[in-house]
C-alpha cells in the first residue's frame, strides 16, 4: 500500500523548513531586532521558552526510557527505547541549533568551554547539553552502524552501551533540574504561582512525566503515519507509570504551594491563576486521572490524545515559567513575531525529517524497517506512478518525492525572503511613541502625553530657550506646565518673541517686513504669523475650523481642532483605517450646545480672540 | 581610583535637566539622539544608547536611573562566561569579546538595567559602567554624569562617605525625606544610592513590592552547590539498581530454568 499520508506530511515539513531557511538568512544578516519581537523588557522569548526550555523537556523521553529499559530492566518498553533515544538526540540537536539563532553572538557559543563561571546555572546547562549531546551521539551510533560494514566499531560501542546510558541519565538529571535553577534568580519577574525554591526539583519531576508522555505520543503518531499496529500493550504500561509519576508531581507541586500559602492565588480569577489551572489540568490532572481507567489504556486514540495534551501542558509550563508568568512584572506583553514561529517550527520540521530518514533507513524500530522496505518495494513495482487518465500522481516514487519536496522548500524559502521584515520595528506613531522616551507624565496615574521636546526647543530658539519653560519664570517652578503657554481651553497665549524676530529679520531696518511701510505699528495691521509660518502652524488645507492667525501658542482647543483633527479626518476617510472620525463634533462633545456652554463659561466676555488679527 | 566608589543621588535636588545623560553619552561615545523606542520596551527611557536616564514622576520629581553596581550583582553571577565582571574596586563592567549574547544578564537584573543593541548583527549588552575605564586610567576622577550635574544632585565618593552624607541629610530634614537610603541594603546593597522625598520602589521590576535584602545570587547558588553530589549520587543509584537486578537475574537463572522465565516479573518489582 502506498503511503500518501506520509508523503503529504513530509511535504508540509519541507515547506516549513524552507520558510525557516529564509528567516534564518535575515536573522543572521540583520540581527535579532529585525527577526524578533523581543525587547529589553522581554529579552527571552519563544526561542528560549519553547525551543530551549521546551526542547530539552521534550527530549526527556530518552533518559526516562533508557533508565526504565536498561537499568530497571522493564523489557516491555524495549520497542520504545531506540526511537526515544533518537528523538532525544534530535531534540538536543534542535536545542543547540535554536540557541544559535537566539544568541546575539552565536559564534561565541563555545565560550563556556574556556570561560568558566560555576555560579551560573546557564553555564551548567551549557556543559550538560554539550556532554549529553555527545553521549546521545554515542547511543545513537550503534543504530546507524548495525547494518554497515563497520562491525568492529558497532561491537565496541555496544559493549560501552550501559556506562554511556548511565552517564546520560546522570547528565539529564542535572540539566533538567538546572533549567529550573535558571529561573531562581528572578523572583521579581516570575509570578508567585510559578516561583518557588523547588523549581529545579519540579522541573526534574515534570521532565520524567513529560518524557513518558512524549514516548507514548511519539509511538502513537509513528504508528499512525506508517499505518502500523499501535503497540497497545507497551502504551498501556507506560500510561500506568505516567499516571503514578504525574500523581507524585501533582502532590509535590500543590503541597509546595500550600506550604508557601499561595493556594489562594490559583482561584483568584486572575489571568495568571487561570493560566495555572489550564496548565495543571492539561499537563497533570486530566492524564493522571484518565490513565488509571483501563478503557482509556486500551484505546490508542485516547492515549494519543491524552499524551498529546499532557505534552502540550508541560511545554506550556516551561513557556509560562520562563515567559508568560512574567508579564505581571514587566507589564509589557510580548507576542512572538511570525518570523520567530517560523524558525521554531522550521527546526522542529528539520528534526522530523531527519527522524523519518533515519527511521526509514536504519534499524531504529524492531519491525519498522521491514514495513518500510515492503512499502518501498511496492512503490517501485507500481511505476509509472502517474495515472494519465486522471492526471494524478499516485505513488511515492522517490524521484517524484524528491522533486516535490525540493520544490516545497524552494518556493517556501522564496516566499519567506519576500515577506520577512527587513527593518527593525520601531515605535513611530505618536500615540504609541508616548510610551517611549518623548513623553510627559500627566497627573498621578500612568498617563502620558506625547511631548516632542526637540521641536518645542527648536521652535522656541534652540539652546538659549531653556529659560522659556524651565524654572526661570515662577518661583520654585522647575518645568513650566503646558498650560502656561497653552493657557486654558480657549485662550491662546502670546508667545511671540519680538526681539528674536527683529534679530532674525535683519535688525532695525526690517520692521517693514511685517508691519508694512508707514502703517501704524499695531497688531491689527501687521502680517499674520501664518503668512510666513504656514507649514509650522499646520494651518494649510485646514477646513475644519478657519485657520488661526495669531502670534500665540495654540490654545488646547486650537491645538486639538487645528493640529489633531485635520489629520484624523483624512485618516478616517481611508477605508483601510477603521477609526472613528474625530472630525465629527459629537466624537468629543456630548452636544454642540454643551461645548458652546463650556466656551462661554471658560472665556470671560470681551476676551474672545485675544491677540487675533 | 578609589576603592568602593559610589554615586549618591539626591532626588530632591534634581531639576531634570538631563545634563548627566548628555555627559554620559559624550564620554561613552553614544549617539546624542535617541532612536525611537523598540515596541514593548519599558517607559523609563533607558536604551543601549542611553545608560542613564531621568524618570519624571508627578509633581516635578526627577529620578535618575542607572546601573546600581550591586555588591552581589545578579547579572555577574548568571553570566555563563563571565563577560560581566565585578571589578576589584566595585564597578560592574562588561567585555564584549567574551559575551555570547544569551541575554541572561538582562533577565536577571532586578532593575532592568542591561540593554541590548537589537538593531545590530553583532550586538553588545550596554549599561552604565561607572566610567570605570576612564577613571582607572586617570582621565577623570569622578564619573562624567556627576561632574555634569549643575545642581550637585548627584555626588561621588566612597560608599561609606556617601552613606554618611545620606544619613546626614535624612537626619537634617526628617520631614522632607523618606527615611530610607535606597540601595543601602536592597539585594545585598548597591553602590548607587538614592535619597528622595517619594518612595522609589518603582525603580525595581517588582511592581512596587520591596525586593528584599537577600542577594539574588544566593538563591541560585543554593541549588547549584550540591550539583556535583547529585551527579555522582545519581550515577551510584543507577549503577546500584542495575547491579542488584542483574544479580537477582543471575541467581534466578542459577536456581533453575523455571525461575528464569520469571525474571522479568521480578525485575519489575525491584523499582
Ligand atoms: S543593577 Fe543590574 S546590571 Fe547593575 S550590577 Fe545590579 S544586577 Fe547588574
Ligand atoms: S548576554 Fe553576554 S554578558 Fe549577558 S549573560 Fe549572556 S554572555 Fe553574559
Ligand atoms: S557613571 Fe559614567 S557610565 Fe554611568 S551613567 Fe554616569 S557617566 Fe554614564
Amino acid at each position: 500500500m502506498r503511503n500518501n499520508r506520509m508523503f503529504v506530511f513530509k511535504a508540509i515539513l519541507w515547506c516549513v523548513a524552507g520558510l525557516a531557511a529564509a528567516v534564518a538568512v535575515l536573522r543572521f544578516a540583520l540581527g535579532l531586532g529585525v527577526a524578533t519581537a523581543l525587547s529589553d523588557t522581554t529579552p527571552w522569548g519563544l526561542w528560549i521558552g519553547f525551543d530551549v526550555m521546551g526542547g530539552v523537556a521534550l527530549a526527556a523521553g530518552g533518559f526516562v526510557i533508557a533508565a526504565a529499559v536498561h537499568v530497571f530492566h522493564r523489557e516491555t518498553f524495549h520497542a520504545a527505547a531506540r526511537p526515544a533515544i533518537l528523538t532525544a538526540f534530535l531534540g538536543y540537536g534542535a536545542v543547540a541549533v535554536g540557541l544559535l539563532f537566539d544568541l546575539g553572538l552565536p559564534w561565541n557559543i563555545w565560550h563556556p568551554m574556556i570561560f568558566w563561571n560555576i555560579h551560573s546555572p546557564l553555564f551548567e546547562v551549557a556543559w550538560c547539553v554539550m556532554l549529553y549531546l555527545t553521549v546521545l551521539a554515542l547511543e545513537v551510533a550503534p543504530v546507524i552502524l548495525e547494518r554497515t560494514p563497520f562491525q568492529k566499531a558497532y561491537r565496541f560501542l555496544s559493549r560501552l552501551a550501559l556506562p554511556i546510558m548511565i552517564l546520560g541519565i546522570m547528565l539529564s538529571t542535572l540539566h533538567q533540574s538546572s533549567l529550573g535553577s535558571l529561573l531562581l534568580i528572578m523572583p521579581f519577574r516570575i509570578y508567585p504561582l510559578w516561583y518557588t525554591h523547588l523549581l529545579p526539583e519540579l522541573f526534574f519531576i515534570s521532565a520524567i512525566c513529560l518524557g513518558l508522555n512524549m514516548v507514548m505520543f511519539e509511538s502513537s503518531i509513528t504508528s499512525w503515519l506508517y499505518r502500523r499496529e499501535p503497540e497497545t500493550k507497551m502504551l498501556g504500561g507506560l500510561a500506568k507509570l505516567a499516571s503514578a509519576a504525574l500523581a507524585f508531581y501533582f502532590v509535590v507541586r500543590i503541597a509546595d504551594l500550600a506550604y508557601q500559602h499561595k493556594l489562594g492565588l490559583i482561584f483568584a480569577g486572575t489571568w495568571e491563576g487561570n493560566l495555572f489551572i489550564l496548565e495543571m489540568l492539561l499537563s497533570t490532572v486530566l492524564p493522571m486521572v484518565l490513565y488509571t481507567l483501563p478503557a482509556v489504556r486500551r484505546s490508542p486514540t485516547g492515549l494519543w490524545l491524552i499524551s498529546m495534551g499532557s505534552v502540550l501542558g508541560f511545554v506550556l509550563n516551561r513557556v509560562n515559567a520562563s515567559g508568560l508568568s512574567q508579564v505581571w512584572a514587566t507589564r509589557s506583553f510580548y507576542f512572538p513575531a511570525w518570523t520567530e514561529f517560523a524558525i521554531s517550527l522550521g527546526i522542529v520540521s528539520a528534526c522530523g525529517l531527519i527522524f523519518f530518514f533515519i527511521q526509514e533507513h536504519f534499524p531504529v524500530d524492531p519491525h519498522g524497517l521491514n514495513d518500510i522496505e515492503e512499502q518501498r518495494e511496492l512503490a517501485d513495482k507500481s511505476s509509472p506512478a502517474f495515472a494519465p487518465f486522471t492526471q494524478v500522481w499516485l505513488g511515492e516514487g522517490w524521484r517524484k518525492s524528491a522533486r516535490v519536496y525540493s520544490m516545497c522548500f524552494v518556493v517556501a524559502m522564496a516566499l519567506g525572503l519576500t515577506l520577512a521584515p527587513k527593518t527593525e520595528p520601531a515605535v513611530t506613531r505618536k500615540a504609541e511613541r508616548a510610551r517611549g522616551a518623548n513623553v510627559l507624565r500627566v497627573g498621578d496615574g500612568p498617563r502620558y502625553v506625547y511631548f516632542d521636546h526637540k521641536r518645542h526647543q527648536d521652535e522656541a530658539g534652540k539652546e538659549k530657550s531653556c529659560g522659556t519653560c524651565h524654572h526661570l519664570h515662577l518661583a520654585g517652578d522647575v518645568g513650566t506646565p503646558c498650560s502656561e503657554c497653552h493657557r486654558r481651553l480657549f485662550v491662546p497665549t502670546n508667545v511671540f518673541d519680538h526681539d528674536r524676530h527683529v534679530e532674525r529679520a535683519g535688525g532695525r531696518e526690517s520692521c517693514a517686513k511685517c508691519h508694512g511701510p508707514g502703517e501704524p505699528q499695531a497688531l491689527t495691521v501687521m502680517k499674520t504669523c501664518q503668512d510666513c509660518h504656514q507649514k509650522d502652524m499646520m494651518a494649510a488645507g485646514n477646513t475644519v475650523v478657519p485657520a488661526f492667525k495669531n502670534p500665540s501658542a495654540a490654545s488646547y482647543k486650537d491645538a486639538m481642532h487645528k493640529m489633531c483633527i485635520p489629520c484624523h479626518v483624512t485618516k478616517a476617510a481611508d477605508p483601510k483605517v477603521n477609526l472613528p472620525n474625530l472630525g465629527r463634533c459629537g466624537a468629543c462633545h456630548d452636544s454642540g450646545t454643551q461645548s458652546e456652554k463650556a466656551y462661554k463659561t471658560e472665556v470671560p466676555p470681551g476676551q474672545e480672540g485675544i491677540g487675533r488679527t | 581610583m578609589i576603592q568602593n566608589p559610589c554615586i549618591l543621588t539626591d532626588v530632591t535636588k534634581c531639576i531634570g535637566c538631563e545634563q548627566c545623560v548628555a555627559a554620559c553619552k559624550k564620554i561613552n561615545g553614544l549617539p546624542a539622539e535617541d532612536a525611537p523606542p523598540r515596541p514593548g520596551n519599558s517607559v523609563d527611557g533607558l536604551s543601549a544608547d542611553r545608560w542613564t536616564t531621568i524618570i519624571r514622576r508627578p509633581d516635578n520629581h526627577f529620578v535618575r536611573k542607572q546601573c546600581r553596581h550591586c555588591a552581589e550583582p545578579a547579572c555577574v553571577s548568571v553570566c555563563p562566561v563571565g563577560a560581566l565582571q565585578k571589578t576589584a574596586e566595585g564597578p560592574v563592567i562588561y567585555d564584549k569579546s567574551v559575551c555570547m549574547g544569551c541575554r541572561y544578564c538582562m533577565m536577571s537584573c532586578p532593575y532592568g538595567i542591561p540593554h541590548y543593541e537589537w538593531n545590530s548583527a553583532a550586538p553588545s549588552v550596554r549599561k552604565c559602567i561607572m566610567c570605570y575605564g576612564n577613571m582607572k586610567s586617570g582621565k577623570i576622577s569622578e564619573p562624567a554624569c556627576v561632574t555634569a550635574c549643575p545642581q550637585k544632585a548627584t555626588l561621588f565618593g566612597t560608599r561609606d562617605a556617601m552613606l554618611a552624607e545620606a544619613r546626614k541629610r535624612l537626619k537634617a530634614e526628617p520631614g522632607k525625606y523618606v527615611q530610607t537610603i535606597w540601595g543601602e541594603h536592597e539585594v545585598g546593597g548597591t553602590s548607587v544610592l538614592l535619597i528622595a522625598d517619594i518612595p522609589l520602589e518603582f525603580l525595581a521590576l517588582n511592581q512596587g513590592h520591596p525586593l528584599g535584602d537577600t542577594p539574588l545570587p544566593e538563591r541560585t547558588w543554593a541549588a547549584l552547590k550540591p550539583v556535583p553530589f547529585e551527579f555522582v549520587g545519581m550515577g551510584l543509584l543507577m549503577g546500584g539498581v542495575y547491579w542488584i537486578i542483574e544479580r537477582r537475574k543471575k541467581l534466578a537463572l542459577e536456581a533453575g530454568g523455571a525461575a528464569a522465565k520469571d525474571t522479568r516479573g521480578e525485575a519489575g518489582h525491584e523499582k
